[in-house]
C-alpha cells in the first residue's frame, strides 16, 4: 500500500510540474485534487483544510497532533488553502510547531481559488477550518469549523468495521 | 518541469498576451503614465503573496497588484490602492481609469502585509483632496495584525511616513476609511485588545471587537480608539456608510451566542454613539471557524440600508440582499443572488440617486464572472442577472465605487489586469 501511495506523489509531483514547495509540502494546483484522491482511492481519509491567518485553525492544530496519537488507523492529509497567501517556510514552521509537519502536506498555490475550491467541493466558499471525511466507499462527508473528534473517533469506527 | 522553466514558459506566454493586447487597444509606449489594462507578465509564484489576483509580476505598477481598493473623489478623479510584493501603492486616474498616474510607494520597503482572504489597503479622499490610505502588517507568528496609516496633503505626489493608527497594540485588522458628509475621517476595524485583556485574567475571549476613531483635522491626528461592540467575527471585512453628518453605519459579522456568525449593523446616533445592535437576517450560521467573507453596505439619498452578504447557515446558503428603510430595525426577506449551482463570492453593493447596483463573483467550472442586478427604485425590484466582465484565471474581489451620479465596477483580473467599468444607470 506504501508504494501505491509513493507512486501516486510521483506521479503527482510529475503532473503539477514542480517539486515541493519547501520540506515536503505540495504545491496544490489545478488537477492536484484528482491526483490526491486517487493516490488514496479505496483507503478512508480525512483531508483537513487550515490557514495560517485563520486563528481558530492555528489553535486546533494541535487536537490533530493529539488525535493521530490516539488513533493510529487516522490517514489525516493537511492542505493549506489560503489562496496564495501563505509563505512556505512559515506553514512549515507552523505544522513543525503543532507537530504535524510529517503527515502529507500540501499548500494551495494557484491565485485561482475558486477553481481549486470548486475542484474539491463546489459548495465550499472557502470558510475555515474546513475537513473532508473520505470513505473507504469514496464517500465524501464535509464538516465545517473545528473539529468535533467524537464524531471523528465514531467515522472512524465505522471505517474500520466496513474494511 | 522544473518550476524554473515553467515560470518561462508562462513569462512568454505573457510577454506575447501584452503585446497583442498593445496592439488591439491601441496603446504605444508607456510613460510616467501607464495605460490601465495591462498585461500580465512572469510566471506563477510559490506563495508568499496576497491573495486576489496573487500577483502576475512583482513590478511596481498597476498590472502587477494582488489586490485593488478604489474610491472616486469629490472631484471625479479615481484613486487606487494596490499591493505589489507585499508594498503598497497608491495611483489616481483624472479620465475615469484610462490612463494612470506613475504608483507613488506608502511602504518603500517590503512589508509582511496581512494577507487574509478578506483583507486589503483601505482608501479615502476628502473634499480637500487629501488622500487616506491604511493597511495591516502581521507582526508576530501568531498572525497579529497593526494597521497602519498614511495620508497625502499634495494630492499624491507623496505620501507620510506610516505610523500606527490605534492607540492600543493588541491586534487590529480590516480597517475601512470613510469620509464622513461633514468631512471628517472614519476609520472602523476589528480589533483584538479584548482577546489580550481576558487572557490575561485566564479567560477566553470570542471572536474580536469592532473599534473606531475619528480624525476631525484631515488626517493629522485621531481621536482615542473605542469600542463600539465587542464578540464580533474576526476574519471579514467591514461594510461602512453615514446616515447623516457624522453618524457612521457600519455592518459587519457578528459572533452570536458564542458561535453563530450571522450579520449585524450599527447605526450610530451620533459620531460616538453607536445604536443599539441590528440582526441583518437569521441565517443561523453555525462555525467555530472563519468564514473570511465579509459584507457590503451601501445607503441610498433617500436612507435605505442595502446591504448583501455570504453566509452557509441553517436557515440558507449562498449570497443574499435585503434592504431597511427605517436605520437597520428591520429588513426585507433576504433576496438571494446567483446560480445555486456555481461558486458565488464577494458581493458588493453600490448606490447613487435613482440607481443601486449589486455585483458578486461567480464560478462555474471554467470561468469567473462578474454578476450583477440593478434596481432603480431603491431597492424594491431588481433587474435579471447582468454579466458584467469575465475572466478565466485569478481575480480579486469586485468592488463598486461611485461620483455621486455613476456607479462603476473596479475588477483586477490576473489575466487582464485592471478593469474600471461603467454600469448602466437608466431604467
Amino acid at each position: 500500500m506504501k508504494t501505491k501511495i509513493l507512486a501516486g506523489v510521483v506521479t503527482l509531483l510529475m503532473l503539477s510540474g514542480s517539486a515541493a514547495i519547501a520540506a515536503d509540502l505540495h504545491p496544490f494546483v489545478r488537477g492536484s485534487w484528482k491526483t490526491l484522491r486517487q493516490a488514496h482511492a479505496g483507503k478512508p481519509i480525512v483531508v483537513h483544510f487550515w490557514g495560517l491567518t485563520c486563528g481558530p485553525c492555528l489553535a486546533e492544530l494541535p487536537n490533530w497532533t493529539a488525535a493521530l496519537k490516539k488513533r493510529a488507523d487516522l490517514k489525516l492529509i493537511l492542505v493549506d488553502a489560503s489562496p496564495f497567501g501563505d509563505e512556505p517556510g512559515e506553514v512549515t514552521a507552523a505544522l513543525k510547531k503543532a507537530g504535524l509537519d510529517s503527515q502529507e502536506n500540501w499548500l494551495f498555490a494557484d491565485s485561482f481559488e475558486e477553481r481549486l475550491r470548486f475542484e474539491i467541493d463546489p459548495r465550499w466558499r472557502g470558510e475555515m477550518p474546513y475537513t473532508l471525511l473520505i470513505g473507504r466507499d469514496g464517500k465524501v462527508t464535509g464538516m465545517t469549523g473545528i473539529m468535533d473528534f467524537k464524531k471523528l473517533d465514531a467515522w472512524l469506527d465505522r471505517q474500520k468495521k466496513a474494511s | 518541469m522544473t518550476i524554473v522553466r515553467m515560470k518561462r514558459a508562462i513569462s512568454r506566454g505573457g510577454l506575447l498576451r501584452a503585446a497583442l493586447l498593445a496592439t488591439t487597444m491601441g496603446f504605444a509606449g508607456a510613460g510616467a503614465l501607464a495605460a490601465a489594462p495591462e498585461a500580465p507578465m512572469g510566471g506563477m509564484p510559490m506563495g508568499g503573496m496576497s491573495h486576489g489576483t496573487g500577483g502576475a509580476c512583482k513590478d511596481a505598477r498597476l498590472g502587477c497588484a494582488s489586490t485593488v481598493t478604489p474610491t472616486l473623489a469629490p472631484d471625479g478623479s479615481l484613486w487606487l490602492a494596490f499591493d505589489v510584493d507585499n508594498k503598497v501603492y497608491v495611483t489616481h486616474s483624472t479620465d475615469r481609469g484610462r490612463r494612470f498616474s506613475a504608483p507613488v510607494a506608502i511602504t518603500p520597503e517590503k512589508v509582511h502585509l496581512d494577507n487574509g482572504p478578506d483583507a486589503r489597503s483601505a482608501i479615502a479622499v476628502d473634499a480637500q483632496g487629501r488622500v487616506f490610505v491604511s493597511y495591516a502588517i502581521f507582526k508576530d507568528n501568531n498572525y497579529n495584525a497593526e494597521v497602519f496609516f498614511s495620508r497625502s496633503t499634495d494630492q499624491g505626489k507623496s505620501f507620510s511616513a506610516p505610523r500606527p493608527l490605534v492607540d492600543n497594540t493588541a491586534s487590529q485588522r480590516f480597517a475601512a476609511l470613510a469620509v464622513s458628509p461633514n468631512g471628517d475621517l472614519f476609520a472602523t476595524w476589528l480589533d483584538k485588545r479584548g482577546v489580550v485583556a481576558a487572557a490575561k485574567k485566564g479567560k477566553t475571549y470570542p471572536g474580536a471587537a469592532l473599534a473606531y476613531a475619528w480624525s476631525k483635522d484631515g488626517g493629522a491626528h485621531f481621536t482615542p480608539s473605542r469600542i463600539a461592540l465587542d464578540n464580533t467575527c474576526e476574519c471579514c471585512r467591514i461594510g461602512v456608510g453615514f446616515n447623516g453628518p457624522d453618524q457612521p453605519v457600519v455592518v459587519f459579522r457578528n459572533v452570536f451566542g458564542g458561535t453563530v456568525r450571522d450579520h449585524a449593523l450599527l447605526s450610530f446616533k451620533d459620531a460616538n454613539t453607536p445604536g443599539p445592535m441590528h440582526r441583518v437576517a437569521v441565517d443561523n450560521w453555525r462555525l467555530n471557524g472563519c468564514p473570511h467573507q465579509g459584507p457590503s453596505l451601501a445607503i441610498s439619498s433617500a436612507g435605505a440600508y442595502h446591504v448583501v452578504w455570504s453566509t452557509q447557515g441553517d436557515a440558507r446558503k449562498g449570497l443574499f440582499y435585503a434592504r431597511s428603510t427605517d436605520k437597520g430595525a428591520h429588513f426585507s426577506a433576504p433576496m438571494t443572488l446567483g446560480n445555486p449551482d456555481h461558486e458565488r463570492s464577494r458581493p458588493y453593493v453600490g448606490a447613487v440617486p435613482g440607481t443601486v447596483w449589486i455585483v458578486w463573483k461567480e464560478f462555474d467550472g471554467e470561468n469567473s464572472v462578474v454578476n450583477g442586478r440593478v434596481s432603480h427604485d431603491d431597492g424594491a425590484r431588481w433587474s435579471p442577472v447582468r454579466t458584467v466582465a469575465r475572466t478565466e484565471d485569478a481575480s480579486d474581489h469586485p468592488m463598486l465605487a461611485n461620483d455621486g451620479h455613476k456607479i462603476y465596477l473596479s475588477w483586477m483580473t490576473k489575466m487582464e489586469g485592471y478593469r474600471f467599468i461603467p454600469l448602466e444607470d437608466k431604467p
